[in-house]
């Protein structure tokens, strides 16, 4: 049984993934500014944003049904459910014992699932647009996901996060090259699921290049601001979850003062550059065809294989 | 053989891998060139910490020979062979699969290699067991590339990629065989791409296209 300084320091570490994760988005728009030579808004836009967004009245269309009012509640629930599981700066979560990585992928399941629900609720021609793509893109990318999980629970046996962080932060990456081709995978997979360049473009509200932003165009107000914090807070779970896997140099395994700031720091260290990182490449690339996407996932999916093939060979 | 020595072995094999898979994973002819030409480099590098830890230093000299020929002056040439091809050779890519089912093929074809190398009974040596099956998936993805690419400019790719493979293949085997018949295959490659392109010449003037299946066509004339 985890003790109780324990699972306050579980609960604090949900609410800091939840605290940060406007700030990595404001952070990538800034960097994407900065590459087209714009100023950029601040990097603290996105929690103004979503304050004045409370602070407004919602317009429903009389078309919807209830799947449309509660899928802003839905999405925000199995996502910051998906949160506590995360380890961030403690290298493993006490919510451990409750659910493993494979319910953290079935959460994000979950949220999607509502989500297209309401993009076809409302009948608009957008709406459907965004649930296909969506729906095409998402059946293509689990799979991938999944075997690039498969190949990091192989590797350190287990599903379970704190096992594979703990299991990380004691050994070298270097004796596991599927690690590799594991983590090759794991980000392709990252940028389709959040939408990221070449799959969708967040910066637009053009019918060719949307993807999530056309599920979610009829929402306005608080729901709005819900939606965009659950997405946020979805891509800084994901981005931690390759951090921490893949690079867990300086995350504290012991409940102590000094470790665990020393811990938070280097955490948001590590994914700032990363959310720089993933926003050169963005800025570095354009927006494939649907149709290619495929190719995309597919070199994921082989990749991962391969990793298998490493590991039983 | 300490374990830091043995992890970058293992380490390097994974990015030669990597590399090599980019040759595949491409589409365009000048992609397939800058995928080869970053492959090269890092076969070189390869080379080069194979001879560190053999510690015989004629494979120094087969690196850096890789280095120069197989990084500059091979895709210098076949650059110039495209600029100087009246048939516009960068659009035309349709290969007999398609990408994403070739990128699957591939991924089976390493692992095949895997299999394979395991059946054979060597001596248990971290650089054969590292770089045997990498060197064998090379040979196997060149082979792919070559038999799924219609244009003879493309299969010339996919058969300096066999070559990348059959280099380290010996070279992993016999620890580097004499120098004097590495700069001879050196020789030997560079002298066969000559010749490749002046095929390719010979064949644009007399076919208006590299399409090999048109070699295939009765002629009147």
């Amino acid at each position: 049984m985890p003790s109780f300084l324990e699972i306050v320091l579980g609960i604090i570490q949900a609410l800091v993934l939840m605290a940060l994760s406007p700030l990595m988005t404001g952070i990538m728009r800034k960097t994407k500014a900065k590459t087209q030579k714009r100023m950029g808004a601040s990097i603290f836009q996105p929690y103004y944003d979503m304050v004045k967004l409370m602070r407004k009245d919602e317009v429903v269309s009389d078309q919807s049904s209830w799947i449309f009012r509660c899928t802003p509640w839905v999405n925000f629930a199995a996502i910051g459910t998906a949160a506590f599981f995360i380890p961030v700066f403690l290298s493993y979560s006490p919510f451990g014992l409750v659910g493993d990585l494979l319910l953290v992928v079935g959460l994000f399941g979950l949220g999607r699932f509502f989500t297209m629900l309401a993009g076809l609720d409302t009948s608009s021609t957008f709406g459907g647009v965004g649930s296909s793509r969506e729906m095409m893109v998402s059946t293509l990318l689990e799979p991938a996901l999944f075997l690039a999980i498969f190949v990091v629970a192989l590797t350190y046996g287990g599903t379970n996060l704190s096992t594979l962080v703990e299991g990380a932060s004691n050994s070298s990456l270097l004796p596991h090259p599927q690690l590799i081709f594991a983590a090759i995978a794991l980000f392709v997979v990252i940028l389709g699921e959040t939408g990221r360049l070449p799959f969708g473009n967040h910066a637009t509200h053009l019918e060719l290049t949307m993807m999530h932003e056309a599920m979610v165009l009829e929402y306005s107000g608080k729901s709005l601001a819900l939606i965009d914090w659950s997405q946020s807070i979805k891509q800084i779970i994901l981005f931690s979850l390759i951090v921490n896997i893949f690079t867990p140099w300086g995350i504290s395994s012991s409940v102590s003062a000094t470790l665990l700031g020393l811990g938070l720091v280097i955490f948001v260290v590590k994914i700032s550059v990363f959310a720089i990182f993933v926003a050169f490449l963005e800025s570095s690339i354009a927006k494939w065809r649907l149709f290619r996407i495929p190719d995309l996932i597919t070199v994921a999916i082989a990749s991962s294989l391969v990793g298998l093939a490493l590991y039983y060979l | 053989m300490g374990m830091i020595q043995s992890d970058v072995l293992t380490i390097s094999g994974a990015i030669l891998l990597i590399a090599t898979f980019g040759v595949i994973a491409r589409r365009g002819f000048m992609d397939w060139l800058n995928a080869y030409r970053l492959q090269s480099v890092v076969l070189a590098a390869v080379t080069a910490i194979i001879g560190y830890v053999t510690g015989i230093w004629e494979i120094y000299i087969a690196a850096g020979l890789t280095l120069v020929i197989k990084s500059l002056v091979i895709p210098k040439v076949l650059t110039h062979v495209t600029k100087s091809l009246e048939i516009e050779s960068k659009t035309d890519f349709n290969p007999y699969l398609s990408l994403r089912t070739s990128i699957i093929v591939s991924a089976f074809l390493v692992t095949m290699s895997y299999f394979l190398s395991q059946q054979i009974p060597f001596k248990s040596d971290p650089v054969v067991n590292v770089f045997l099956p990498v060197s064998m998936a090379q040979f196997f993805l060149g082979l792919f590339a070559l038999v799924n690419r219609r244009t003879a400019l493309s299969q010339v790719v996919g058969l300096l990629v066999i070559e990348n493979g059959l280099f380290l293949f010996t070279l992993v085997l016999t620890h580097g065989v004499s120098l004097i018949i590495e700069v001879g295959i050196f020789a030997d490659i560079l002298v066969g791409i000559v010749i490749s392109s002046i095929l390719l010449f010979r064949m644009s003037r007399t076919f208006d296209s590299l399409d090999v299946d048109r070699l295939e066509n009765l002629r009147d004339d």
